[in-house]
């Protein structure tokens, strides 16, 4: 019987398969590439004049536009409040990657090493909480705040955490804790216990085998948690905008001396900022503040490979 | 009774230490149930307003998981077998989307459907994505796609290539290794995965406010609507979108740890 006559031989089929999926690879870095890159003309605001010119006469009364706005990305770096939205956003992921650290890593080693019950029950909380909408964390937050005994506390120890500087830091934790937590149980779970029993048989205490022997070598995983933590943590957007509100139209006694000190007075984070400069049509300033936080992220991505860790823990 | 001396002082920290962070999240999940109480969720459980937004919310997210799967399968096989030139450049900007904010991701949105290749192929397609449910299928498309890839690179390295290569010596062709070897040993990962796209695709709503809005009917999406009905100040409405969002992240995350939890990429 005659075989069924094919027009590609096998060798030619494989190598049409291959050719294909590098096809779909190349398709979906020349997307994400044309997705960051097809917004650069935002920036130079001959081009986008024209999109918001009736928006700004209305709002000048008329005026013609100012030199500073026509200027490349709004003049983004003769602005304080763009320096200080920097500011914020550095100051804030980096409080909230130090506690998310403290708190993390030894819980993290804990997972990693020892029996737990309830070891899945843990992980489908630790997911749920990485999938949960940011809007649903922030409304969370404010309940737990607000309407349970926390908020006796709260008045208790004289503080106020909704719609407050400090509370910024609250809602990054909620998602970079959950998400350092994974990173880092990773990196413990690489790394073989046989070593740091053989510390313990030789006679050093659990915390010494753990800060001599475990530590070192797994220094580059948690630094790479610690990166993803950071940078989830700047990253935040919604849980803050519901929590904590927006900072900058607010009066300046609202301030203490201290954070104007720092500089972290009536200014947002950067996402937050990003989105209120272009729902008010300073698209320029806006698309500035967005290739900052694709700049930021990009390279914390970076050094997360080049650490070795995994960014992509959803 | 184990005596604190016996335990250790390090092993008692971390315990204590996670045990603390356990029973915050579990606070904070279960908050929005403590403040309403089941009383009053019975009465705001029934309004018509919460199932037209959940209905919605499961079809924009179902359609966008199918299409971000359409592309991350055959992506993620492609990472996980091919040598790509240029790892580190590459890797850094395959994962850039699931790292920058989704509102930024909403932002540059606006300009890449009013750029050259792709507007031209919306027109054509006679397909309006700005203030309607097609842009948020989009939204949640883009958002998810790029960590669909990674799972399912993550769910194919699983895979020995061995495998494939003892069915290819005996002579089965290599789509043929694919449906009968290599699908079938990925098929718990990609269940898992598909499940974790899909609720993460249900939870985005930071990028629809800047590219699409909120348009009652079409856009307002169940994350979308705690923020709307917020600041309309429906507290009681809010709370119970917010109790359903967890309950679908919940459900979400043990079906995947539950049908998928025997791969080890997670």
């Amino acid at each position: 019987m005659p075989s069924k006559l094919s027009y590609f031989s096998k060798r030619q089929k494989a190598q049409i398969l291959n050719s294909v999926l590098y096809l779909i690879i190349i398709l979906v870095l020349l997307a994400t590439c044309w997705l960051f890159l097809s917004n650069v003309d935002t920036l130079f605001p001959d081009e986008t004049y024209h999109q918001v010119e009736g928006m700004d006469q209305w709002r000048s009364g008329g005026e013609t536009v100012s030199e500073e706005r026509m200027s490349f990305g709004g003049g983004f770096w003769k602005k304080p409040g763009f320096w200080r939205s920097v500011n914020i956003t550095f100051v804030s992921s980096t409080i909230t990657m130090i506690i998310a650290a403290l708190i993390g890593i030894p819980a993290a080693y804990a997972l990693s090493r020892y029996k737990i019950p309830g070891g899945r029950f843990i992980d489908i909380l630790l997911a749920s909480i990485i999938v949960l909408p940011s809007s649903s964390v922030g409304l969370c937050l404010i309940v737990m705040f607000q309407f349970t005994w926390l908020f006796d506390l709260q008045k208790l120890l004289d503080m106020h955490l909704v719609y407050s500087l400090p509370g910024i830091v609250v809602v990054q934790l909620v998602l970079s804790l959950a998400m350092g937590i994974r990173a880092w149980k990773a990196a413990f779970d690489d790394f073989n216990p046989r070593f740091e029993l053989v510390a313990r048989s030789l006679g050093s205490s659990s915390w010494r085998s753990f800060r001599t022997v475990t530590l070192p070598c797994v220094k580059g995983g948690l630094i790479a948690g610690c990166i993803v933590a950071w940078a989830r943590a700047a990253a935040e957007f919604g849980g803050i905008l519901i929590f904590c509100s927006t900072f900058s139209e607010r009066p300046e006694s609202y301030f203490s001396s201290v954070t104007k000190a720092i500089g972290l007075n009536n200014a947002d984070n950067l996402a937050v900022s990003m989105w209120s400069h272009i729902e008010y049509g300073n698209l320029e300033l806006g698309f500035a503040m967005g290739f900052t936080l694709v700049l930021i992220s990009a390279c914390s991505v970076y050094i997360i490979h080049r650490l070795g860790g995994k960014s992509y823990q959803w | 009774m184990v005596s604190l001396k016996k335990v250790g002082f390090w092993p008692l920290v971390c315990c204590v230490a996670l045990f603390l962070i356990l029973v915050a999240y579990l606070f904070l999940l279960a908050s929005n149930l403590m403040y309403l109480g089941l009383s009053d969720l019975l009465i705001f459980l029934p309004r018509e307003r919460l199932w037209v937004r959940v209905g919605l919310t499961l079809y924009t997210s179902v359609i966008a998981t199918f299409f971000s799967l359409v592309i991350g399968i055959p992506a993620g096989y492609a990472l996980s077998r091919l040598k790509l030139p240029w790892p580190s450049l590459t890797s850094t900007l395959l994962d850039l989307p699931v790292m920058v904010p989704p509102a930024a991701i909403g932002a540059f949105l606006l300009g890449f459907m009013a750029s050259f290749p792709v507007k031209n192929v919306c027109e054509f397609l006679n397909i309006e994505f700005a203030h309607n449910t097609a842009g948020v299928i989009l939204v949640q498309f883009v958002v998810t796609l790029a960590f669909c890839c990674r799972l399912m690179k993550a769910g194919f390295d699983n895979v020995n290539p061995r495998y494939e290569a003892v069915s290819r010596s005996l002579g089965s062709s290599l789509p043929r290794t694919l449906r009968k070897v290599t699908l079938p040993m990925a098929k718990n990962s990609i269940i898992a995965s598909a499940f974790i796209v899909w609720a993460r695709a249900a939870a985005e709503w930071e990028a629809l406010m800047i590219f699409v809005g909120g348009i009652m009917g079409k856009t307002d999406v169940l994350p979308f609507s705690v923020y709307l009905d917020w600041n309309g100040g429906l507290m009681g409405e809010v709370v119970t979108y917010s109790l359903i969002s967890i309950a679908m992240a919940v459900l979400s995350m043990s079906a995947m740890y539950f049908i998928g939890g025997r791969t080890r990429a997670f």
